[in-house]
């Protein structure tokens, strides 16, 4: 078997992101769906509808009277609170393992997905970008690609440093370079093969910006600014460390200065609760 | 008892019990103090440079910025009977991505701030572990002074 028939075998025994996620972005998105439009695609999937009926009770929320139902909750916790809820459910399962090829103990990178998830949340809105949601999904679920790639980076760990510390290659060109794939691309596979929308997939595939071409695209671009803003702000930040490429044009491309960064870093600073918070009650 | 400095915070110990740690410092800085005769200790964990681009925020989380978060460690640690001429002070942090140039260079800017306000305070660094690309995380022993680091993927090793 070649390296790439692994890999898709491994792909295919991944337990995939449950499929509310997709059908769900699909609703929410589109300005003419209506809360009952977001309600129904929820509710088909009892799994999820049970663990978001059980957060919205929680205590965290503190809700006077309990929410019965999807719709219940939609209308008291608002459409945002609950689609964000959903996606974070989805995500949890596939993201919250270890990853010891990255350095990355149990929780680490879930830590680090919810934290570039709000990031980009908090650039899309700065930009008042229309698809917030799906932005927000895939910078929670852009680094999938390590889940499978972690087991060949821990076999090759000595070739990859020896690139990134001594011959200037970012993590990325490192693992592209040792094992014929990089973690972005392998998230972009396994995006498609759970039938993530073709803006996801992008999205994934280019959250280091390989290409400095989709500087252009802004979702791309807001995703990748995020994971950059993470890597700064370091929770859930494994072996690989800070060693990928920052690209300044993006910023001109975004009109935004080295003061708006630090304006993001503040936010993010004042939102760290609001985080921890959700890595608990999720 | 561990005591964990979360992103922002601060904490100053003089219980001999106490061990001090923050995680996973990018191109945040963590500053640690230590006084050995009267035997406090503190770390703080900033974010960014300079309060002035967010009064507000620096007046609501003051341990987010360099010049609020620098002198309220060492105050506090003052008003614990530790004093500045015996201060050990270790500095680590302030990680940078590749190719991260200028102004949007936040971990070379929180070192450049610190620097500046020891240098007119007379505060010397002892030991640094500052720049590069790696993630650090750092703790303290309040009865021993001992301080480690940690880097992801590898050992925690004292300094």
């Amino acid at each position: 078997m070649t390296t790439l028939q692994k890999l898709l075998k491994e792909i295919k025994s991944l337990k995939p992101i449950p499929a509310v996620a997709n059908q769900l972005l699909a609703v929410v998105d589109n300005p003419d769906s209506s809360m009952e439009d977001i309600s129904n695609v929820i509710q088909y999937d009892p799994a999820i509808t049970a663990s978001v009926l059980k957060t919205c009770n929680s205590a965290f929320f503190g809700l006077k009277n309990p929410a019965e139902s999807i719709k219940d909750a939609v209308n008291i916790l608002g459409t945002d609170q609950i689609v964000e809820l959903v996606l974070l459910k989805s995500g949890a399962a596939a993201l919250s393992g270890r990853q010891k090829g990255y350095g990355l103990e149990g929780g680490d990178m879930w830590k680090y997905s919810v934290s570039s998830a709000v990031i980009a949340k908090q650039i899309a809105a700065k930009l008042s970008l229309k698809n917030k949601n799906t932005i927000f999904t895939s910078a929670l679920v852009k680094d999938i690609g390590k889940i499978i790639l972690e087991k060949y980076v821990t076999e090759s760990t000595p070739k990859i440093q020896d690139l990134v510390k001594n011959k200037n290659f970012s993590f990325r060109e490192a693992e592209k370079k040792i094992l014929g794939i990089d973690h972005a691309e392998l998230g972009a596979m396994i995006a498609k093969m759970w039938k993530f929308s073709p803006r996801m997939v992008k999205i994934i595939k280019n959250h280091h910006l390989p290409d400095e071409t989709m500087i252009k695209d802004k979702e791309v671009a807001v995703v990748y600014l995020a994971d950059c803003i993470c890597m700064m702000m370091g929770s859930g930040v494994g072996l690989d460390g800070l060693s990928y490429r920052f690209k300044s044009q993006i910023m001109e491309e975004m009109g935004m200065s080295a003061d708006d960064v630090a304006m993001i870093i503040a936010e993010f600073g004042m939102n760290i609760q609001e985080v921890e918070d959700l890595l608990h009650v999720v | 008892m561990r005591q964990i400095v979360g992103v922002a915070d601060m904490k100053v110990s003089n219980d001999q019990k106490d061990s001090i740690i923050t995680y996973s410092l990018g191109s945040c800085i963590g500053v640690v103090i230590y006084d050995p005769i009267v035997k406090v200790g503190g770390i703080l964990h900033y974010m960014l440079p300079e309060s002035s681009i967010d009064k507000g925020k620096a007046a609501a989380r003051p341990y987010m910025f360099a010049d609020s978060g620098i002198p309220r460690l060492f105050k506090t640690a003052y008003q614990m009977g530790a004093k500045k001429q015996r201060m050990i002070v270790y500095v680590a942090g302030g990680a940078e991505i590749l190719d991260q140039k200028g102004f949007f260079n936040i971990g070379k800017r929180n070192y450049m701030a610190l620097k500046k306000i020891f240098f007119k305070n007379n505060v010397m660094i002892n030991k640094q572990d500052v720049g590069g690309n790696t993630n650090r995380t750092i703790r303290i022993d309040i009865a021993t002074g001992d301080i480690y680091i940690k880097t992801s993927g590898s050992k925690e090793v004292k300094i």
